[in-house]
């Protein structure tokens, strides 16, 4: 079938492609508009200071400096999603080592760095806390002193360095232990990831002679940016307009607030465009991480194999401003009970500030802390009792016609699918029995992954255009994922048009409908879903003048491949959308617009079936993932290899199963990087090693060519054409499946994350030599 | 005192001067000054190969050399690999393959990818993910690109 | 900041007498990485890309091979100039970096900046290689071993220039290997090792090995050899050179690894080493 014609389901290179694979596409950074500044940042040396005064004279002095801005020149504003705790630049106080204090605009970007280290900042230095033990510690330094004043979206019980302390449970947690046959319990660690995406922050700003604010930026979505803007710079939105040109990758790092109020600042107090872009190093002392997290876990089971209960205590380092991190927190706590049919559970998690560069949303969500600790577990009590790890996962899989968590049942078991698909594919028990070549180990592991796609809003408009073409407004920002591509198969195969009939409207805050954002692996079910409704009004519309041009009922007309509307059952009664979008636009009804707006209206925690506090979703469809990962082991090095990876997914239907490989692949590569090499590291408050010469991620010989996708597709009933989406979930699984590959391999098992070569080799030289 | 260098470089099969400081990078006087945007700057300490360019036939690092240092050389940037609107054999497997996400770090791979093919037209998987070893991706996961400087191997080196 | 583009050794010497804090520029790899992030602003940079006589390899009658400080990484690591004993000098030019490393950086920057991680300084003081040197007002030669003085210190004074390296042909019938672990592919080393074999009958009649990214410079402890000659280089000979040598590293802790794991991992690095080279003097002799 032709893939421009039969869209859904087609390998469609993505539409951009010929723009990104010539050097044409234009990224923020590339921007360049007639006067423009460029600026630079200084960063605060302290973890914790109070900043008594600026001098911005010798700065100023500089030639070619156009103007300067110091938290002074920023109101009081705060933004921020949950806690709105961050003003546009510190003010006040600076609460972590690199903190943005005060930028320049400058004739080119020499000028403005050496100027910015001319700017005098006087600062009252504060006990500083490096930890959530630390913050949480009596008569701890605080962080946020007027934390209660926020503005607090949710009502979270905040109270001195704690920003989130959530709950979900079910069941009787104690009583249940008693009826275990094996309990695990142990603690587990995670580090801090850094996004990594290989384009630092950046954002071009420029007011008119109105006072009309306009921000391109690298961003998730443009509507979090404005908002953002609007609340901590006291701009109407009304006045602010975001635009996305093309982004160089984001993992959730860009979903909130970057470098746009800097750009901003400067641009209303030079009157000029403003230019930034981050240096690398400026991006990973200033922008954020993934939570590091200390994980108590407590996990029991029949000697069947029957799961009976878990325990959680989540304790996230939430660093100095809140961001995303009660999400982070509570979907994290959601997720730690696995993919499991778990009767009694009691999950915890809270989120602590602390002097540290913040942490924030990053592909997984709080998903990847938890299965580190979760899915060692499930192995843990396979090994315990003599049952064969997937086995166990079967055996626990949520099934229909029975309760999987917070109230919720599945249609089907598609986890279960998942893992007797990576079972066939892996040949599991074959290798579940090779062993290594001398000097190596080598093992096999499982993760199971749990994830959901959904949450909030989005909408779409279609235009069909004159000619009987159309335009597609999402204001969905593309960030490398290929959801441009993937929302024009959707819309085109709606509307019965050829992909190279629809154009892709960039998002522009002005022009776009609502959209939450790129997040949450939820473009292409949430924002899918707009555009089909989208569809089916233009497609109402064009049936109706349809019906008036030819005389006929609407109900004898049905849409046709190719754009046309057709009389039912007489094959050359037709007409082509241009005649009737003609029709609309010159003679009578008004130009053909569909439009469509949603709020996730999906299966949600029902709060009369459980314990739910302080959780901040709605939620989302449920999806799940399995990991195999094969890997060897250097006994003399402790150097892991992964070397093949099968990866089940469940997610109802690849709308473009090229695209679908593309997240999976570079999901599970991003996850080998968690595993083996990547740790952000802190030298008291200071980011030790904010450059990619010390801070790791894998390259090509460091990531395995062996990824086998497993796409397991079964309609989901809600999803637009039963898609449900896949960014998110492959990045989880690789941590957890080599931790119990190593497991199975040398009988050690690492509870700390990075499982760097040296954790290995101390591991194995403690380990009696078992196998 | 400051000397100000002024450099002809023939950039993609034209002549292109500049005045440049002493510190200025090649990667800088292309992107900033001659607005060659394509070739892009991801780290500036010569490790994540995004600004890879062509210097006399070799792949370099735009971000570590020294512009004033490269008066009278030929140089090739992402923009000078297709023929008018006709793609190189590499940028079309890229595009056939799906190797391209975020689309960043491409305009360093494809030129990575392209030296690689002029110094081994039959390159091997190992000697392709070595060829292509200094120029990280954080979308793909490699295994597109790599299959697609296999594709493009097997259809010829143009 | 000045620029200098000299092009003959005579220039370039004479700038750099007359420039307090001139910095060469040979690759730009580490110096270029260094100005771009602020650690060095120095007050010219002299070229050496166009001076004549720089470049290139050149191997004697007696055997000697001689790089010229501009050679590339990747001309090393392409040349079948060095091969017995001073093989591992190319061994471990093809391990630099990557690529487009191998394309910019010059063996005589690197032993400049003197890196202990990095691979040419184990794998020179291995070979026994002689760094020529030049300034305005003489040439002298000095082993490698001697030239390492420290983390990021050598023996060159203010305005010398590393002109050469020389590797001796070395012993007859040797092979040799260079071997390095690192965190991951093209990154400095956590740990390298640099041997030279000869055997006669399968015993070791000629040994020299190094280490790296283990002390401030390339560890070669003569004991450690001694272990080996004589020996028919068994795991137990092997690794009682592995003590010896680690007991003489003082290595630091960071990114790369901690000290305490670099010194777990020599002797197996250092073993493994032992055995490609073994292997290749058993194929020559």
């Amino acid at each position: 079938m032709n893939p421009y014609i039969h869209p859904v389901g087609a390998r469609l290179p993505r539409l951009e492609t010929r723009e990104k694979i010539t050097g044409r596409a234009e990224y923020t950074d590339d921007l360049v508009r007639p006067g423009m500044l460029h600026a630079a940042i200084l960063q605060s040396p302290h973890a914790h200071a109070r900043i008594i005064s600026y001098d911005t004279t010798r700065a100023l002095a500089v030639p070619g400096v156009i103007g300067v801005i110091t938290g002074d020149d920023a109101g009081w504003g705060r933004s921020g999603p949950f806690v709105k705790d961050e003003t546009a630049i510190a003010k006040g106080k600076v609460r972590y080592v690199g903190e943005p204090v005060a930028a320049v605009a400058a004739l080119d970007v020499d000028t403005a760095r050496q100027a910015a280290q001319l700017i005098d900042v006087v600062y009252e230095e504060l006990p500083a806390v490096f930890s959530p033990d630390e913050a949480l510690a009596p008569n701890a330094p605080i962080i946020h002193e007027e934390l209660a004043t926020y503005v607090n979206v949710l009502g979270l019980p905040v109270r001195g360095n704690v920003l989130q302390d959530c709950e979900i449970s079910q069941g009787n947690v104690d009583s249940a232990w008693g009826e275990c046959d094996v309990i695990v319990e142990g603690e587990f660690e995670t580090q801090a990831q850094y996004h990594a995406y290989m384009e630092p922050c950046a954002a071009l700003a420029e007011v008119d002679a109105n006072g009309k604010l306009t921000v391109w930026s690298s961003n998730q979505s443009i509507f979090r940016d404005q908002s953002n803007l609007s609340e901590s710079l006291g701009l109407p939105m009304s006045k602010i307009r975001c635009l996305s040109p093309k982004v160089g990758g984001a993992f959730g790092g860009k979903i909130e607030i970057t470098v746009q109020p800097i750009a901003a600042m400067l641009a209303i107090k030079t009157g000029k465009p403003v230019r930034i872009a981050l240096t690398r190093e400026q991006d990973m002392e200033t922008m954020r991480v993934r939570h590091p997290a200390r994980i108590r876990m407590k996990t029991g089971a029949k000697k069947d194999g029957t799961l009976v209960a878990r325990e959680v205590d989540i304790l996230m380092d939430v660093g100095a401003y809140a961001d995303d991190s009660p999400g982070v927190v509570g979907v994290s706590t959601v997720f730690s009970r696995g993919t499991y049919r778990i009767p009694h559970a009691r999950c915890r998690g809270k989120g602590v500030y602390t002097n540290k560069l913040r942490s924030g949303a990053f592909r997984g969500f709080g998903g990847p802390q938890a299965a580190w600790a979760g899915e060692q577990q499930i192995d843990e009590i396979a090994a315990k009792i003599g049952m064969d790890p997937l086995e166990l996962r079967l055996k626990n899989a949520p099934e229909p016609g029975r309760e999987w968590m917070c109230g919720i049942e599945l249609e089907r078991s598609d986890l279960k699918e998942c893992l007797e698909k990576v079972r066939a594919a892996s040949d599991w028990k074959r290798r579940r029995n090779e062993k290594g070549r001398p000097g190596f180990r080598r093992g096999i592991g499982l993760a199971c992954i749990p994830h959901i796609s959904g949450v909030l809003s989005s909408s779409a408009i279609i235009r069909i255009l004159e000619d009987g073409s159309a335009v597609l407004s999402t204001g969905a920002v593309d960030n490398g994922q290929g959801s441009d591509t993937v929302l024009v198969q959707m819309a085109a195969e709606s509307l019965g048009l050829p992909v190279d009939r629809i154009t892709f409207a960039q998002p522009d805050t002005d022009a776009s409908p609502y959209n939450w954002g790129t997040s949450a692996s939820r473009v292409t079910y949430m924002v899918g879903r707009a555009i089909v409704g989208a569809a089916e009004e233009a497609v109402k519309k064009l049936i109706k003048y349809a019906s008036q041009m030819m005389e006929c009922a609407e109900v004898d007309l049905e849409l046709r491949l190719g754009g046309f509307i057709g009389l039912k059952g007489v094959p050359d009664k037709v007409l082509p959308f241009a005649a009737i979008s003609g029709y609309a636009h010159w003679a009578a009804g008004g130009p053909i617009i569909g439009t469509h707006a949603l709020h996730y209206d999906g299966p949600v925690l029902d709060p009369t079936k459980a314990v739910i506090k302080h959780f901040p979703f709605r939620f989302g469809v449920w999806t799940f993932g399995v990991h195999a990962v094969e890997i060897e082991i250097d006994e003399a090095t402790g150097r892991i290899t992964p070397l093949a990876v099968w990866a089940a997914h469940d997610l109802g239907r690849a709308i473009n199963p090229m695209a679908v490989e593309g997240q999976i692949e570079g999901g599970v590569v991003q996850g080998i990087g968690y595993a083996l090499f990547e740790e952000m590291v802190w030298d008291g408050g200071k980011v030790a090693n904010p450059s990619f010469m010390d801070y790791k991620i894998p390259g090509t010989m460091d990531s395995p060519m062996e990824i086998h996708s497993i796409l397991v597709e079964n309609p989901d009933g809600s999803g637009p054409f039963g898609a449900k989406g896949i960014g998110e979930p492959p990045i989880v699984g690789p941590a957890p499946a080599i931790a119990n590959a190593l497991f199975h391999a040398t009988g050690v098992r690492l509870t700390k994350l990075p499982m760097t070569p040296e954790r290995v080799l101390r591991a194995l030289n403690e380990a009696p030599r078992a196998h | 005192m400051t000397t100000t260098v002024p450099i002809t470089l023939t950039i993609n099969g034209a002549l292109h001067q500049a005045f440049v400081q002493p510190w200025h990078t090649l990667l800088h006087v292309l992107r900033d000054v001659l607005h060659f945007t394509g070739t892009k700057r991801g780290c500036n300490q010569g490790i994540c190969g995004a600004c890879s360019v062509i210097v006399d036939g070799e792949v370099v690092r735009g971000c570590l050399s020294i512009a004033a240092n490269c008066q009278g050389r030929t140089i090739t940037t992402i923009e000078g690999l297709a023929n008018g609107n006709t793609l190189s054999n590499v940028q079309q497997a890229f595009l056939e393959l799906g190797a391209v996400q975020c689309g960043y770090c491409m305009p360093g791979m494809i030129i990575a990818a392209t030296a690689l093919l002029k110094r081994t037209p039959k390159p091997t998987e190992e000697e392709i993910r070595e060829g292509l070893s200094g120029n990280l991706c954080r979308c793909s996961g490699y295994v597109k690109v790599v299959r697609a400087v296999q594709v493009a191997s097997e259809r010829g080196t143009s | 900041m000045k620029f200098y583009q000299p092009t003959t050794l005579k220039q370039a010497l004479k700038v750099l007498a007359n420039e307090d804090d001139a910095r060469c520029l040979a690759g730009g790899a580490t110096l270029v990485a260094m100005m771009n992030a602020n650690l060095l602003a120095p007050s010219a940079l002299v070229s050496l890309s166009a001076v004549k006589g720089l470049a290139g390899i050149t191997r004697r009658k007696n055997g000697s091979v001689t790089i010229g400080a501009m050679t590339r990484h990747q001309a090393v690591a392409d040349t079948a100039a060095l091969d017995g004993g001073q093989r591992l000098v190319r061994e471990a030019a093809a391990l630099i970096g990557h690529p487009a490393i191998r394309n910019m950086g010059t063996i005589g920057g690197s032993i400049s900046h003197a890196d202990p991680a990095a691979d040419y300084p184990t794998a020179l003081v291995t070979a026994n290689a002689t760094v020529t040197i030049e300034n305005s007002r003489a040439k002298r030669e000095i082993d490698a071993q001697n030239f390492f003085t420290g983390y990021l210190e050598t023996a060159l004074e203010p305005g010398d220039i590393v002109v050469a390296v020389s590797i001796p042909a070395g012993v007859a019938g040797a092979g040799s290997a260079y071997e390095k672990f690192a965190r991951v592919q093209g990154d400095f080393a956590t740990v390298s090792a640099g041997v030279v074999l000869a055997l006669e009958k399968g015993v070791c009649r000629h040994a020299r090995i190094a280490v790296g990214g283990c002390a401030a410079t390339p560890i070669r402890v003569a004991a450690a050899e001694a272990k080996l000659v004589g020996s028919r280089l068994q795991d137990s000979a092997v690794a009682a050179a592995g003590v010896l040598l680690a007991a003489a590293c003082d290595p630091i802790d960071d990114f790369r690894g901690s000290s305490e794991y670099r010194l777990m991992i020599l002797p197996t690095i250092l073993a493994r080493a032992v055995s490609k080279a073994r292997v290749r003097a058993e194929t020559v002799s």
